[in-house]
């Protein structure tokens, strides 16, 4: 309500204030000065490699820092991104005649790359969105694409209704039954003046055909 | 062991007699405001793709992750679309008050309700730059941020001198009463757009609490272990309350005391922020000298030929084509991030290697096209900011200022140059 004025006329006047106030204040210095340590100590574990403080206790520290104060600093670290990983998606169209056809794969992060072509202010929606999604789907599911859990079956919802949003309910007029999506991995080749050997050729992780429910169909329309 | 004692008694001194770094608190509460609503404008376009309701990341999605993992955001509350426009619509106006500093206790909690509100709507959005923004936010409202370049201190500013006009008045003229001369200074009772924020702030607070699905808990489901958003939301809404009748009916001792518990807190909050920023780096420097790549020195061109990274090929090509520049940069970026929490101990080296930092924030800004996460990396390295350096990139935003403003409205200098005068008087 009222706002700070920022009058701070006396300076060094705890001494000046009567034996509760100064033991409120006491209590006051200790209790900030435990909870600042604590919550330093909390965000160190947490941002610090596993060590046996952080192991035995990590339980706490989750409990402490989720969902808040979550955080991770390993920026390009240990080692940056080296390969270009892009999503790719295609669908499955139903005909006039009940007859199915496929459609080509459309490169989704290459359209992602054209929108931050030349753009100074790239938007979350071109940098992060399909980009992160596409990691959340691959850190929820197991080898053999089986989803993990709660976040597994969210993952893939969301992967999909991405892609319908970026191929449209229809094509040519013609609704999509099944969508299926797949990444292509590039490495980035080794800088010139490196002796290492040039990358070799790009790794597919295809995922099976996904059917179309209406659930799957975004309606954000400005895009 | 005296010394020790003494020692300590002239710290605690220090953290309870007054708001340290008042400067740099209102550098991040300025920056980060600022780099939040330059984003909420970018994004205007996207909002309903990136938080609105039917957006891939969907209402209903967000619903059962938000239920799982307990993340605070006002959006799970209702799903038409009124709501979503409302919530964008408030963040953008706290981010507005936030920057210029009116009421700012209460829109730095807002404001924090609108960057929690949104980011953990659409967690998989973000990146970290949005981490940054999300943990300044929240200390941001332990701190008294807005003590200094804000309409709240210039408010303030007023009021401490029509009062002193006032006193003086009334010692000239004893027949005359205060009344006159303080009409216009509104003394702290008389602060009607204070207490009526305050009530709609209660008020929206009870409605909230009263629909029930907010999941607004005492105990549970908070920012802390055992610390509800309702514990956290009503006592800071409490703590307002009490402060302004402290300030009202009991302004000596009472008040005295509140004052050393804000600074307590703010100083706190501030330490945390520094601390935190040297955690950033410490840790992105560390886990870097681990990698190979940063090790043989052509870390840096990896990210350079990105897709996502790369606005500017040919820029990226000439800065990774040169193998040299590459490899000092990918050391200079190791060293300066894992030297940066010890040259705190000199003061000409810190500003040295923060001028470093800012500048090389820039570069990524353009470079890998990450504008926002740069600025939100320089308003958090603002906090070392020297406070002279501050004052006197204030004075000189303040001569600008008085220019521009003279000649647009050259029909009240005087009045300009009376401002003028009291900035600087401004501790």
């Amino acid at each position: 309500m009222e706002a700070d004025d920022g009058r701070n006329e006396r300076s060094g006047s705890v001494a000046g204030l009567s034996l509760p106030s100064r033991v409120a204040v006491a209590i006051g210095v200790a209790v900030v000065t435990v909870a600042a340590a604590v919550h330093l100590a909390m965000v160190f574990l947490h941002v610090a490699p596993p060590n046996v403080v952080s192991k035995e206790h990590s339980a706490a520290i989750g409990d402490y820092i989720y969902p808040e104060f979550e955080q991770n600093w390993k920026l390009f670290a240990p080692n940056p991104l080296q390969q270009n990983i892009a999503v790719q998606a295609r669908a499955e169209l139903r005909g006039a005649d009940g007859r199915s056809t496929v459609t080509q794969w459309f490169d989704l992060s290459a359209q992602d790359g054209a929108a931050i072509h030349h753009n100074p202010f790239p938007s979350h929606t071109q940098q992060n969105e399909l980009r992160r999604a596409w990691d959340f789907y691959v850190g929820s599911h197991d080898a053999k694409e089986q989803p993990m859990g709660m976040r597994g079956e969210l993952s893939e919802q969301y992967v999909r209704r991405i892609v319908m949003l970026r191929l449209g309910a229809e094509r040519d007029g013609r609704p999509v039954e099944r969508v299926q999506v797949r990444s292509v991995t590039r490495s980035v080749a080794p800088p010139p003046w490196s002796d290492e050997k040039a990358a070799t050729k790009p790794t597919y992780r295809v995922l099976g055909w996904w059917p179309v429910t209406t659930a799957d169909l975004p309606e954000a329309k400005n895009r | 062991m005296s010394t020790l004692t003494t020692s300590l008694a002239r710290g605690i001194d220090r953290v309870t007699g007054s708001p340290l770094g008042r400067y740099q608190a209102a550098v991040i509460r300025i920056g980060i405001s600022f780099v939040w609503l330059c984003f909420l404008i970018r994004e205007w376009p996207n909002r309903h793709e990136m938080y609105g309701t039917d957006g891939p990341w969907n209402w209903e999605m967000a619903r059962r992750l938000t239920a799982d993992n307990h993340a605070f955001t006002a959006l799970v509350w209702s799903d038409s679309g009124l709501w979503f426009e409302t919530v964008y619509a408030l963040a953008l106006v706290a981010s507005v008050l936030l920057l210029l500093g009116w009421r700012t206790r209460t829109m730095s909690v807002l404001f924090m309700i609108g960057v929690l509100s949104l980011q953990n709507r659409s967690v998989f959005l973000g990146d970290g730059g949005d981490n940054v923004i999300h943990l300044l936010s929240l200390y941001l409202v332990l701190t008294r941020c807005g003590l200094v370049w804000s309409l709240d201190a210039r408010r303030a500013r007023r009021r401490a001198r029509a009062a002193a006009a006032a006193q003086k008045a009334e010692e000239k003229t004893e027949e005359t009463p205060g009344e006159t001369a303080g009409g216009k200074g509104n003394p702290v009772g008389h602060d009607v757009c204070g207490i009526v924020l305050w009530a709609l702030c209660g008020l929206a607070l009870a409605v909230v609490q009263a629909a029930g699905h907010s999941r607004m808990m005492w105990t549970t489901n908070g920012p802390l272990p055992g610390l509800g958003w309702a514990a956290v939301f009503w006592g800071l809404w409490l703590v307002q309350g009490l402060w302004w009748c402290v300030r009202r009916y009991a302004p000596g001792e009472p008040r005295a005391v509140l004052n050393v518990f804000a600074d307590l807190a703010h100083n706190a909050a501030m330490l945390v922020i520094m601390a935190e920023v040297c955690l950033i780096y410490a840790t992105a420097g560390w886990y870097k000298i681990q990698g190979s790549r940063w090790q043989d020195g052509t870390a840096l061109y990896y990210p350079l030929h990105l897709d996502y990274f790369a606005p500017w090929p040919e820029l990226s090509r000439v800065l990774a084509g040169n193998s040299v520049m590459v490899l000092l940069l990918s050391y200079g970026t190791v060293a300066v991030q894992v030297a940066f929490p010890f040259t705190l101990l000199n003061r000409r080296v810190k500003n040295v290697l923060l001028g470093v930092m800012m500048i090389e924030h820039l570069g990524i800004a353009v470079a890998l096209g990450l504008p926002f996460f740069s600025l939100a990396m320089i308003v958090a390295d603002a906090v070392f900011l020297p406070t002279s350096f501050l004052k006197r990139l204030g004075s000189s935003v303040g001569r600008v200022r008085e220019r521009v403003l003279a000649g647009r409205t050259e029909a009240v200098p005087q009045q300009r140059e009376g401002e003028a005068a009291a900035r600087t008087l401004v501790p």
